[in-house]
């Protein structure tokens, strides 16, 4: 089947997914509880939308289409809310973070669903090693170029939006150093990465897909695990590199800052992405995963090194008027607290380690920081 | 050495390893719930009369004890009492569940023509769900879900609610015999009272104790030896160490230690106790007159699960969970064996005389329950598919 034409969506929209952890409320251990929680949701009409994850022990949110801060993060804490009140009510934690600190993958129960069980036999322990929990932002485009034009701008600032939502500083019981331990479970797919270079839909929808597709290898587009994909079906791109924040804050302030640089970049302030961009990507992104905001990225134009945190900052500035015309000034305000002062929630959570030396107040803090928001 | 005492020297090790064999192998073959078997190889053992002859009931039921006052401690540690403020649904079902099991279970046996001294105390032990075979099964299927958290609150709710209405009995029946009001209040409100302070001193003092460990191994065993102090010191002031050992656990759940996962059911030494705990058991319930009383049995057996499943159905989608969830959890609240005849032991060593006296009316349902019961439980369990799918 032929890849889809681009769809309509008005550009610079935004939608934001979550997939959260549901964690009993006795050791914090991931709990397979989704079928009861999705019972329990099902009654009332829900903000926004719930489904089930690969493994029951996971659920995933996603916001309506939004075009401000304001209303996006209201969506966001309206759908929280009744999330908590929910899991209450059953006895559940809920939670988020990249990963489960100390959970073993050979204890999850796969969702009953047919694409899941069937990822389940092909992928084996990759799948449920897979229980990892991320953010992913689409952002509306007015065309199929447009999106593609983003899609390979964006590259160079994957980097900050890993680093800024890394949280998954612990994975099987032991502190492994990165500050986003999640993504090293993406990288193990076969189709994961990036996606080709090119800035046509036409080239990238009849040229690339078809000739992927007739290999058998792919029959949709979410067969690709690309840190950015295109989605035809919502006329969106998808940024899939973050780790869910602890705080649904944090996750709507990273979704207006990732607005504001595509407007910016919209304006086409900056060069033309070119496939040499990507000259310096993995080692950008290795280095945003194991080191978070301290970690060095090379611009891949002037060959410049500097750390993630001061790339942030300069961005920052130069995003400020566009934040001023999105209304998205305390989004950049959240974004610029964590980059300068607080750090990110990968930070946070090994603080909390260092105190208390015991992973399951990991997750007690988690929950403690869903309900309650910043401050975390 | 004479005799007499290396009997049960290799008389009680040998009834274990039978019992353990007999578990491992029904568990492999048919799925049986492990300590169904233990049940089942006690009560053989019972009613040929192997371990009547061999019984010490002040050191065996020490032992007894402290095996289940390992699975209380766990269970009050397990249990999240904000989740009662949350759904006050749960603790209303956990109410409504003990009284209806009492006011039914009295009625029934009343058919009978129990008196209405017997019918009392079967109607208070009837309320209590057995820990043991509860924490043992959800354990051994790794199930998680509404069911198992249901099973588990109410579980903690009918222990506690059946020591509560034992007591009450008990001081009923002294107040009558002697007229002494004295006497009858401080076995029931001083001996629940102080349990229940014992248990949680035990609980802010045992963390302290705790820092000084370096592994979580280690945690284990400070916990399993603390339950042994906690059982001999409940035992030696005649407190229930049943109650003592459950507000442990509850209060040190509330002091934050944690426990880590490697560590449930108090490992190999709660495996080992386990198998005891049900051995003992079966030893203690009688062969003779067996017949009549498991009429009563059964018929008691059915009023009680019929209570439970009612209240559980009846609340069931105001308490956010679905009918069929609400009736399972009914179901599952089954076994209650070695509570109720510790619960029973315990009062008759405290100079209950009645409690004596009850046994042989009770003894066919908890002869039945003692298989039954923990089957029952898993059974309820895979049919809300609640379990981890290696172990269906």
């Amino acid at each position: 089947m032929p890849l889809q034409a681009f769809g309509k969506s008005s550009a610079l929209s935004l939608g934001v997914e979550l997939e959260l952890q549901l964690v009993n409320t006795v050791d914090y251990d991931l709990t397979s509880a989704s079928n009861d929680l999705l019972e329990l949701l099902s009654r009332k009409p829900f903000p926004g939308t719930v489904t089930p994850e690969m493994t029951q022990s996971m659920i995933e949110i996603a916001t309506g289409i939004q075009t401000e801060h304001a209303p996006l993060l209201a969506e966001l804490r309206g759908m929280r809310d009744t999330l908590t009140a929910a899991c209450d009510r059953l006895n559940i934690g809920i939670a988020g973070g990249g990963t489960h600190p100390f959970q073993r993958w050979s204890e999850q129960r796969v969702f009953d669903k047919p694409r899941y069980q069937e990822i389940s036999q092909l992928y084996g322990y990759l799948a449920k090693q897979f229980t990892v929990f991320g953010q992913h932002v689409h952002v509306g485009c007015a065309s199929g170029d447009d999106a593609l034009f983003l899609l390979h701008s964006l590259s160079r600032y994957v980097p900050h939006f890993i680093a800024l939502s890394a949280s998954s500083p612990f994975f099987q019981g032991v502190d492994t150093m990165f500050d986003s331990a999640r993504l090293n479970s993406v990288f193990a797919f076969p189709l994961s990465g990036r996606a080709p270079f090119t800035l046509s839909w036409d080239d990238f929808a009849n040229s690339y897909f078809t000739k992927m597709e007739a290999t058998g290898v792919v029959k949709s587009m979410k067969d690709f695990y690309w840190d950015i994909r295109p989605k035809p079906e919502y006329g969106t791109i998808e940024l899939r590199v973050c780790d869910t924040p602890l705080t649904v804050e944090r996750a709507a302030a990273l979704a207006c800052y990732l607005q504001a640089i595509c407007r910016r970049l919209l304006e086409r302030a900056e060069p033309l992405p070119t496939e040499d961009d990507y000259l310096v990507y993995t080692f950008n992104r290795f280095q945003a995963c194991r080191f978070g905001l301290d970690g060095t990225m090379v611009d891949p134009r002037t060959r410049e090194s500097l750390t993630i945190r001061e790339d942030i900052l300069a961005t920052l500035r130069h995003v400020e008027p566009h934040g001023v015309a999105l209304k998205s000034l305390s989004a950049l305000a959240e974004i610029e607290r964590c980059a300068a002062r607080d750090g990110n929630h990968a930070t946070h959570l090994r603080r909390v380690f260092d105190e208390t030396h015991n992973a399951q107040s990991m997750v007690q803090e988690s929950t403690r920081a869903l309900r309650s928001g910043p401050g975390a | 050495m004479t005799e007499d005492l290396l009997r049960p020297l290799i008389a009680w090790p040998m009834m274990m390893l039978a019992a353990w064999l007999a578990g491992e192998w029904s568990h492999r073959r048919w799925q049986l719930p492990r300590v169904c078997a233990y049940g089942a190889v006690g009560l053989l053992f019972g009613g040929i009369g192997l371990s009547q002859g061999v019984a010490s009931r002040e050191t065996q039921g020490f032992m007894a004890n402290v095996a289940l006052a390992l699975t209380l401690f766990e269970l009050g540690y397990r249990v999240n009492p904000r989740w009662f403020r949350h759904n006050p649904w749960v603790l209303a079902a956990g109410i409504a569940q003990a009284l209806l099991t009492f006011g039914t279970v009295f009625w029934v046996a009343g058919l009978f023509g129990v008196a209405i001294d017997h019918r009392l105390v079967l109607a208070a032990l009837c309320v209590a769900t057995s820990p043991a075979a509860v924490m043992r099964v959800t354990h051994e299927l790794r199930s998680a879900g509404q069911v198992t958290e249901r099973l588990l609150h109410l579980c903690a709710l009918n222990c506690l609610l059946a020591v509560l209405l034992l007591k009450m009995v008990v001081g009923y029946w002294h107040l009558e015999t002697s007229g002494d009001l004295g006497k009858a209040a401080f076995n029931s409100i001083y001996v629940i009272a102080l349990s229940l302070v014992a248990g949680a001193v035990f609980g802010v003092v045992a963390p302290l104790l705790n820092r000084l460990v370096t592994s979580s191994q280690a945690t284990t065993v400070t916990f399993a030896i603390a339950v042994l102090l906690l059982s001999g010191v409940a035992q030696s002031l005649h407190l229930s160490p049943l109650l003592a050992a459950l507000a442990f656990g509850a209060v040190a759940r509330e002091r934050r230690i944690m426990l880590s996962h490697a560590q449930r059911n108090f490992g190999a030494l709660g495996d080992v106790l386990v198998v005891f705990l049900f051995v003992f058991v079966g030893s203690l319930l009688s062969w003779t007159g067996l017949l009549t009383s498991l009429l009563l049995g059964m018929s008691v057996l059915i009023a009680r699960s019929a209570s439970h499943t009612a209240v559980n159905l009846a609340i069931a989608r105001v308490s956010g969970t679905t009918f069929r969830k609400g009736a399972l959890t009914g179901l599952a609240l089954m076994p209650m064996s070695a509570f109720a005849l510790l619960l029973l032991e315990e009062s008759r060593a405290y100079g209950f005389d009645l409690a004596r006296d009850s046994l042989p009316v009770i003894v066919g349902l908890l002869m039945l329950l003692e298989v039954l019961g923990p089957l029952a439980t898993q059974r309820a369990l895979l049919l809300a598919r609640e379990t981890h799918p290696e172990e269906n």
